[in-house]
């Protein structure tokens, strides 16, 4: 399972990446460990930009030929950009998922308070 | 209850597949593969399938066609030896306990393959209508389950994957034949039938329990010479709901008889009486209550298993009975068993998705052609 040290993470396995200072800008997507355990994703829903979200409340939803699966923010803030490519290529999620699958940009109203680094993250999956 | 495993089982988990409980067998629904590019293999070239979880109970004796023919649906007297068939057994009220496949081999030795959940239940219903009845109470009904492991190689290089055992004479759809490869004895005897639940032009193989991974392994390599992949039952399904075909516990049930599935044509009324003939023949007369229908969804997300399906007036006309993303069409589709009164005429339906109302067309089944008998290359 790929779990990049550079990127913080949600229990809910969501990664997070850029400094989570107030009013810093983050990008979030879903993990490998995600992905995997989906198959392969096949719509994407994801929030709209301007809408405002909470850690650990729902901002969109996947879904796979199996099953359907929500997406917790995992901080709370400002959506400023959307990936609307992954609505046409909702597998970029699978193939790349910390690149060309990343799912919004927020921008943040506070610093989220339960976040795991990658070793925290590695713990929770094992 | 512990989980039963075929003797594949060690090789699918060493093959990194996701496994699930399917009726009491832990099974693989995908491969690192994934299910989207397995339906293609099937599609495009051929994918090797593990369905040994499925059920299988032999009956024979004198005196088995006849038997079975006061037990099952379909017509077996119009059955030749070598060939198999679709049938359905029912309880009083015409509902389904099972679909399963008849493999005739002659009037005194057949072999049924039900699904693996229901295989001790219609063995138990078989046992017990032969010894009520004293004409067929000496004939030998055996719960072989664990007797064969069953392989689908499915595809249009299928023929050419079962050829690489040997000359197998040309099998006509759902003919099969018994055979041994002088190359590769260790396999032992094999029964090969020209059948499948995909839709494509296949096979179903049956070998020896315990023969069972080395063929899988001699299976395996040659999928891969013609570009094909070893497929989990996920893909498996995704196939079948494409052409349509019913799957026991969702479009079948004891609740709900072939004729509302769209099955008539695997049932003969005309035949003298069967296990609920009466109620079939009524059902028949006063036409059913509902209808299966396919459903192409117009909008974004999978209307799944049991979501409410209304009509245009949001009045509520029946519900889901499986649902996935047809991945030839790129679009998700749905089987549903609605009111067949409402089902007149009707053109769009809307379908409650997670609280959300999305719309479907109906459509004419299959949702893909199939190419069972004429789809070799």
């Amino acid at each position: 399972m790929n779990i990049p040290a550079d990127l913080k993470y949600s229990k809910e396995h969501e990664w997070i990446k850029g400094s989570v200072e107030k009013d810093a800008t983050v990008t979030i997507g879903i993990t490998d460990y995600a992905q995997s355990s989906l198959g392969d994703i096949v719509y994407v829903q994801l929030p709209k930009v301007g809408e405002k979200v909470s850690e650990g409340k729902v901002c969109g939803e996947v879904e796979s030929t199996k099953s359907v699966s929500e997406i917790y923010s995992p901080v709370s803030g400002t959506v400023t950009e959307i990936n609307s490519e992954l609505e046409k290529k909702p597998e970029a999620l699978n193939q790349d998922p910390y690149g060309s699958g990343w799912i919004a940009k927020i921008k943040l109203e506070s610093t989220p308070n339960s976040l795991l680094d990658a070793n925290g993250y590695q713990g929770l999956i094992a | 209850m512990t989980m039963k495993k075929t003797p594949v089982f060690e090789w699918h988990s060493s093959n990194s597949a996701k496994i699930a409980d399917f009726g009491g067998w832990q099974m693989p629904i995908e491969y690192p593969s994934g299910v989207l590019a397995e339906h293609a293999a099937v599609r495009n070239f051929v994918g090797l399938f593990d369905v040994s979880h499925l059920g299988k109970i032999s009956i024979k004796g004198s005196g088995a066609l006849p038997f079975l023919n006061t037990q099952l649906t379909n017509d077996l007297n119009k059955l030749a030896d070598g060939f198999a068939q679709y049938n359905l057994i029912c309880n009083t009220d015409g509902g389904a306990i099972d679909d399963l496949i008849a493999y005739k081999n002659s009037e005194a030795d057949f072999l049924l393959i039900p699904n693996a959940a229901n295989c001790a239940k219609v063995f138990e219903v078989l046992k017990h209508s032969a010894v009520t009845k004293s004409e067929f109470s000496n004939l030998e009904i055996k719960n072989e389950h664990e007797t064969y492991c069953v392989f689908a190689v499915q595809g249009p290089a299928s023929q050419k994957v079962v050829e690489s055992l040997g000359p197998i004479p040309k099998l006509e759809f759902t003919q099969f034949t018994k055979f041994k490869s002088s190359q590769y004895g260790q396999f032992g005897e094999l029964i090969i039938c020209r059948t499948g639940y995909t839709g494509e032009f296949g096979y179903e193989i049956l070998v020896g329990w315990n023969q069972g991974l080395s063929l899988w392994q001699f299976l395996v390599e040659q999928i891969k010479n013609q570009g094909g992949l070893v497929c989990g039952l996920g893909a498996r399904d995704t196939l079948r709901t494409e052409m349509g075909y019913p799957l026991h516990g969702h479009e079948l049930s004891e609740q709900i008889s072939p004729l509302s599935a769209g099955l008539k044509w695997a049932v003969s009324l005309k035949k003298s009486e069967f296990l609920g003939s009466n109620a079939l023949l009524r059902e028949s007369e006063q036409g059913s209550y509902k209808k299966l229908v396919g459903l192409k969804i117009l909008d974004r997300g999978i209307a799944r298993n049991q979501m409410p399906v209304f009509d245009e007036k949001s009045n509520l006309i029946g519900q889901v009975t499986s649902g996935t993303f047809s991945p030839t069409l790129k679009t998700a589709i749905a089987l549903a068993l609605i009111d067949a009164k409402a089902a007149i005429d009707l053109e769009k339906v809307m379908i409650e998705v997670r609280g959300k109302m999305v719309g479907a067309q109906i459509v004419k089944l299959p949702f893909v052609p199939a190419k069972v008998r004429s789809g070799s290359n």
